[in-house]
Formats: C-alpha cells, sequence, structure tokens
C-alpha cells in the first residue's frame, strides 16, 4: 500500500512534470508568433493576390483603378480570342518542347560527369554556369547567334555558301529558337538535381551488380534508373511548371512574333494587362494559366503517387 | 567632467541640427525617365553639346550640361528600353512615376485621359516659354482639351534614307547626279528590279523581323495618300478596305521578289545600311546625324558615293502626305513644392532653348524659331526634307492606344507580307483586334 502510494505519489509528480512538458507542445496562440513573420508575407504577398486577381478578373479595369463588374465577361472574351487560343497552344508547344528535352540532356550530363574526377567537376561548374545568368544576358546571346546577315549562325552559315536557318522570324523555327536558348540557359538545375540523386544510390548495390557480372546497361537500367525515379519525376513536375511561365525570352528574342507564334500565355497577359491596359483581361488569362499550370502539377503527382504505391 | 559632458552632448545636439538642415539647402532632386538609348561610355561625362552626334549622344549631354549649369537641381536619369510605356504604366499604378518622362504626342492622350499627367500651361508661362512659340504640328500634338500636356521637343516621321552609290551602280540618278526616286507603285517595282539586276543587292533594307511599328508606320503613309479615312471615327477603325489591301500587296510583293532585306531586326538594319547591303533605308528623322556623321568617316559605305535622305515618295494619287508623330517631355501629376515645380520649370525652359541641338539629331525642331532659323537649314540634308513639316500627318489625336493598335497593325502585317495569312483575313483580322481594343477601354 506503502508502496503503491509512494508509486502513485511519484507518478502523480510524473505526471506534473508531464504537464509542464505538454504545456510547450500544446496548440497554443503564442505559438502562432513563430509563423507570424512567414504566415505575414505569404498572405500578403500570395494568398490576397490570388484572391484578388480573381475578384479583379470579373471586373472592366484597367491599372489605375477597378471599373465595373462584368461577371464572367472577360472569361467569355478569352476564349473568343484567336490569340489567347493560339497562346495557349503555344505555351503547350513550348512545354512539349523544353521539359523532356531538360529531363533527358540533364540526366545524360548527370550520367557523364557523376565521378570524382577534377575535370568532371569543372564541366559541371560550366554546364551549371549558364544558370546563373539572367534572361537578359541569355537572349542577348542567343539573338547574336540566331540574328539573320550578321549572327554567328550566319556568319558559320556563310562559310560553306548557305543561308542560316531564321530562328527569330521564320514562323516554323521561332519556338524552337526560344526553346535552345531556354535548355542552355535551364540545363544546370535538372543536372545538378539528377547528380544529387545519382550520388545518393546506395554503393552495395553497385557491388553487387558487379559480382553479378552485370553489364553497364543491365545496372544502368536495372539499378541506377529505378533509383533516382523519384527525383525523374521531381525534375518533370519542376519543370512544367517552370516552363508554363515562359516569358522573359520570347518577350526579348521574338516579342511573341512572327503571326503570335511564339506567343506564350504569360506574354498575352502582359500584353493584355500593361499595353492594352485591360487589366481585368489579363487577370482572367492568369486564372486560366493558374488552372493549367495546377492540373499540370497534380497530374504529374498522382501518376508518381500511384507507380510508387505500386513499386 | 559634467562640463566636457555638457559640451560634448553640445556638440552632437548641433552636429544633429546641421545634419537635419542640410537637406533643406541640397540641390532639388528630380526624376526623369527617358528613351533614346545609353551611351554613358561615349557621352556620360560630356557636357559640350556641339560635340554630341545621335540622339541619344545629344540628350545625354544636354542633360549633363543643365546638371553643371543649375546646381540647385539635381537630375537622375533613368534609360529605359525603347518607348518604356509598359514600365511607365506600371510606375504610375503603383503611384511612382517620374517627374518628367519623354511621351510621343500620339501617346500623351492615353496618360492625360486618366489624369495622370499635369497641364503645362501655367508652367510654361512662369518661365517665359509660350505655346505661340510652338510650331502648329508640335502645339496640336501636345494640345488635348484646349490644355498644354508635354513640352514638345521634336517632330519626326519616317524617311527614305538612300545609298548613293548603290544607286549609281543601279543606274537610278537623274541628270544632276541625284538619286532617281518612283513616282507611283509600279515605277517603284520597275526600279527595285532594276536596283537588284544591276547591284545584286536588294533595293530595301527593313527591320521585318522583331518589329512592328515600320509596318504600321508605313501603312499609315500610304493609306493618307490615298484619302482613306480610316479613323474617321476614333473608336471604329476601317482596315478591310480596298486602299489598306493595295499596300499590303505592293509590300507582299517587295518581299516575295527579294527587293528587301529580310530577317534583321531594327539593330541589324541600320548595321546592314551601314554596310552597304541595300539601296534604301526605311528609318527615321533620327538617324540622319548619325548616317551623316558615318557618310563624313572614310572607307564607309555610305562615303563612297554619299548619302542623301528624302521624304516618302508619293505613290498614290491622293493627298500628299506622311505619318508623322513627335516626342514631348510630360510631368507627372504629383503633389510637389514650390521648389521642385520651379526646377521642373528650369528643365523644360532648358530643352525649349535647346531645341536647335536636339534637331541636330535629325528631326523637325518643335520650336518655330529655330525650324526658320537658318543654322537649322544650313544643317546637312534639310533642304531634301523640308517638305515633310508640311507633308507629316498624325493620327487623329482622338485615337486612344496607338502604341497596342501599332503591335495589332504591325503582327498582322508581317503575317500578311511574309506569306503566313491571306491578306484579306490578316485585314480582316486587324480591323477586328483594334476594334475589339478600342471597344473595351
Amino acid at each position: 500500500m506503502a508502496e503503491a502510494t509512494l508509486s502513485g505519489s511519484a507518478s502523480a509528480a510524473k505526471a506534473a512534470t508531464r504537464q509542464a512538458v505538454q504545456n510547450v507542445n500544446a496548440p497554443l496562440w503564442r505559438h502562432a508568433v513563430f509563423v507570424a513573420p512567414y504566415l505575414f508575407f505569404f498572405v500578403t504577398l500570395l494568398v490576397v493576390p490570388l484572391f484578388w486577381s480573381m475578384w479583379l478578373s470579373l471586373h472592366k479595369a484597367d491599372a489605375f483603378g477597378v471599373g465595373r463588374f462584368v461577371g464572367i465577361d472577360n472569361y467569355l472574351r478569352l476564349f473568343r480570342d484567336k490569340i489567347f487560343i493560339q497562346s495557349v497552344g503555344n505555351t503547350f508547344y513550348f512545354v512539349f518542347l523544353t521539359v523532356p528535352a531538360l529531363a533527358l540532356i540533364g540526366l545524360l550530363l548527370a550520367l557523364a560527369l557523376n565521378r570524382k574526377t577534377k575535370s568532371a567537376a569543372a564541366l559541371r561548374a560550366v554546364y551549371f554556369s549558364s544558370s546563373v545568368l539572367s534572361v537578359t544576358i541569355v537572349t542577348l546571346i542567343w539573338r547574336i547567334v540566331f540574328i539573320g546577315n550578321f549572327g554567328l549562325l550566319a556568319t558559320v552559315y556563310g562559310w560553306f555558301g548557305a543561308t542560316a536557318p531564321a530562328f527569330l522570324s521564320d514562323p516554323k523555327l521561332t519556338m524552337i529558337g526560344i526553346a535552345i536558348a531556354t535548355v542552355w540557359w535551364c540545363i544546370g538545375l535538372p543536372m545538378m538535381l539528377f547528380l544529387s540523386a545519382l550520388q545518393q544510390v546506395p554503393r552495395e548495390i553497385y557491388e553487387a551488380a558487379a559480382l553479378d557480372n552485370a553489364s553497364r546497361w543491365r545496372t544502368l537500367w536495372h539499378i541506377t534508373l529505378p533509383s533516382i525515379r523519384r527525383t525523374f519525376v521531381l525534375v518533370i513536375i519542376i519543370e512544367i511548371v517552370l516552363q508554363f511561365q515562359l516569358f522573359g525570352q520570347a518577350r526579348l528574342m521574338t516579342q511573341g512574333g512572327p503571326n503570335n507564334v511564339s506567343k506564350p500565355i504569360v506574354l498575352y497577359i502582359y500584353e493584355a494587362a500593361f499595353t492594352k491596359w485591360d487589366l481585368g483581361l489579363g487577370a482572367a488569362a492568369s486564372e486560366i494559366l493558374f488552372i493549367l499550370i495546377m492540373i499540370a502539377a497534380m497530374a504529374q503527382y498522382f501518376i508518381s503517387r500511384r507507380r510508387g504505391e505500386e513499386g | 567632467m559634467t562640463h566636457s559632458l555638457r559640451k560634448y552632448m553640445l556638440a552632437a545636439a548641433s552636429a544633429l541640427a546641421l545634419a537635419v538642415a542640410t537637406p533643406a539647402l541640397a540641390a532639388t532632386e528630380l526624376t526623369v525617365q527617358r528613351f533614346f538609348g545609353a551611351c554613358d561610355a561615349e557621352f556620360g561625362g560630356n557636357t559640350d553639346v556641339s560635340k554630341a552626334v545621335g540622339e541619344c549622344g545629344i540628350i545625354t549631354s544636354l542633360i549633363n550640361k543643365f546638371n553643371t549649369d543649375n546646381p540647385d537641381v539635381h537630375v537622375t536619369v533613368t534609360t529605359v528600353e525603347w518607348p518604356g510605356y509598359d514600365q511607365l504604366t506600371a510606375q504610375f499604378a503603383a503611384g511612382d512615376p517620374p517627374d518628367i518622362v519623354t511621351v510621343h504626342h500620339s501617346v500623351l492622350g492615353d496618360y492625360q485621359s486618366k489624369g495622370l499627367l499635369m497641364p503645362l500651361d501655367d508652367l510654361l508661362k512662369t518661365v517665359g516659354v509660350s505655346p505661340s512659340d510652338f510650331t502648329d504640328a508640335s502645339l496640336s500634338g501636345v494640345t488635348k482639351d484646349g490644355k498644354i500636356y508635354g513640352l514638345p521637343i521634336d517632330n519626326w516621321t519616317m524617311l527614305f534614307h538612300v545609298n548613293v552609290d548603290l544607286f549609281k551602280k543601279a543606274g537610278l540618278v537623274n541628270a544632276d547626279g541625284t538619286p532617281k526616286l518612283p513616282t507611283s507603285v509600279d515605277e517603284l517595282m520597275a526600279q527595285a528590279k532594276q536596283f537588284k539586276e544591276k547591284t545584286g543587292k536588294p533595293y530595301f533594307v527593313q527591320n521585318l523581323a522583331n518589329e512592328v511599328a515600320l509596318y504600321t508606320r508605313n501603312l499609315y503613309t500610304y493609306l493618307f495618300q490615298q484619302d482613306s479615312d480610316f479613323f474617321a471615327d476614333p473608336k471604329q477603325v476601317k482596315m478591310n478596305t480596298l486602299e489598306a489591301k493595295k499596300v499590303l500587296e505592293m509590300y507582299k510583293a517587295i518581299y516575295d521578289n527579294d527587293y528587301t532585306t529580310k530577317d534583321l531586326d531594327y539593330a541589324a538594319s541600320i548595321n546592314a545600311f551601314l554596310a552597304g547591303d541595300g539601296g534604301v533605308h526605311l528609318n527615321g528623322t533620327w538617324v540622319i546625324g548619325d548616317y551623316t556623321a558615318s557618310s563624313e568617316t572614310s572607307g564607309t559605305a555610305l562615303n563612297a558615293g554619299g548619302y542623301a535622305v528624302y521624304p516618302y515618295p508619293q505613290l498614290f494619287s491622293g493627298k500628299k502626305a506622311q505619318y508623322a508623330d513627335g516626342h514631348s517631355w510630360a510631368v507627372s501629376q504629383k503633389d510637389r513644392s514650390p521648389e521642385e515645380e520651379a526646377a521642373i520649370g528650369k528643365f523644360l525652359k532648358f530643352f525649349n532653348d535647346n531645341d536647335y541641338e536636339w534637331s541636330r539629331t535629325g528631326h523637325l525642331p518643335a520650336v518655330k524659331a529655330v525650324l526658320e532659323s537658318d543654322a537649322f537649314k544650313k544643317l546637312p540634308h534639310r533642304d531634301t526634307i523640308a517638305p515633310i513639316a508640311t507633308l507629316g500627318t498624325p493620327l487623329p489625336s482622338t485615337v486612344q492606344r496607338q502604341f497596342a493598335i501599332q503591335d495589332i497593325i504591325g503582327q498582322e502585317m508581317n503575317a500578311a507580307i511574309t506569306g503566313q495569312k491571306d491578306i484579306d483575313a490578316a485585314l480582316a483580322d486587324m480591323e477586328s483586334r483594334i476594334n475589339e481594343l478600342l471597344a473595351n477601354i
């Protein structure tokens, strides 16, 4: 009994201590202070503008004030606008051109440079270096390459007496030209992501494969690629979200031309809001872009999750 | 100890007082935003305006001189990429516009109609600048609803810049050695053909890539020359017309027959003309100074046989006219101290007084006295381009969003001329897109 009492009082003391500890972890209002700075900027810079732009998209508005409520009129105007529909198509085409290229070239570079030699380290730095440039510099470089008569491409073709393809003005080539510049610019990030994934594959598996006399192809196909599958999906998702937002390259290299074949959705939004002063229309178009990016990202996410569960 | 402490405190207090008082004695700060390019490497420190050449050189040197001449005012310049209106609109929307900004006459109405610009009548009067000083074209360009909303600095238009050496080789010269220019569309085609056969080079140097303005100005000019009243209603354009079709067919024929350079952007087209890659460069008044300087440098393509410049030839039977616009300094609507307003007045007066220097770029002066002065008339080539003072025709000033309209016309014309779109379809789309834009202002 005495023991029981003793142990009882001890457990009561313990409980009291635990109570104090629990108080720290309990949902107390003052804990919000710790997340408040982040929450403040998250709400003011992301949540409020998100809903504000939804509200704007239902109004006839310019940069200097919200006019009258027009319901879904801006959305109807968008779907009647051939240029907008074209810009949606252009954006999908651009994503189709760049995302697989970025993923595959990034993977190949990572596979080739995943070794501990000095030359590999130097080349990793070289391939990543373009990523630190601003879009202005990147497009300047590629305009110097592509421009007719004086460009690098025109000069090289000139040595052989040929005419260079007009990447800045031929309607069939402009998007490809912008895609080339973009892949050159953005290749650093996928390469780095793949490299970090490759370095996390346990060495023991490769040793076991070597003991089994597995060929390099078999090792790549059955060990390396399955091990970095999640990174592959991550790269695809990141790049889809990024490339859907194409703007600077198209604005600076072709201004969306010729005949709007290289005009992406963001450039359409920009022109609607700032050149035509039709902010409501621009807001409506940006809602459509928001939905498109969300669908693409969600689709990728669910596909990757289901595969992950099966595997 | 107490005594020295008090001494220190007094010293600190007086230092503080001085620090607070100093800004009141400092120069009045003005922010100026302009296009015309950046050339600080060459003219960043130059205050001798007479040594400067070209738009960028002259405006940079003028502002340098203003800062030197007026120690009580300090002007900070932001250079924007031409034309810079997207940025300006965003600045106005954010409530942070520059004090003084370059605005085309054709664009003043957009900002004025939103109450964003300051009427300058009273301010100009206080510094002794009278509206009657301006040329009629300049005054009407900056006048909206009976008030002046910008200090006009010039009027400009597009011109035929000619490589005389190539014209001689093509056999396209008059008895007096001047270049022979066409008087009809058929003659233009025949001369372009002859030019190409004799020189192996295209007749025109045009910037057709990454471009909208050139197409639009060409279209306006040749619509005026056919008396087409396409903006009879400033809210409703008529572009799907026979007149417009004739213009597009002409430019398409020029393109299809390789009578023009292709795939060049603006900067590349200037390089191409200076390298002697074609006979006629379609460009504005603003390059006359630079091209004259190039023609005076031995070894250049323009030095070989000379450089000449003319208004667009009259190719149609209507009114003698060509599209024109102008540049002005506009002042944003803000609460300002009397000192700041006075400083702005000084800046505007300075540019009005130095309009001759600005006219050396090739632009037509905005000040009547300069236009009529011997000094201006003696500038190179001003005799051959003098008619533009009467030929120059702007769009009706009531037409809003002229730069957005220019984008649409340029895109559709490019599509039609390069063969991506049928001419009729391009004109129909042009008309409906512009009317959609204007209906939603």
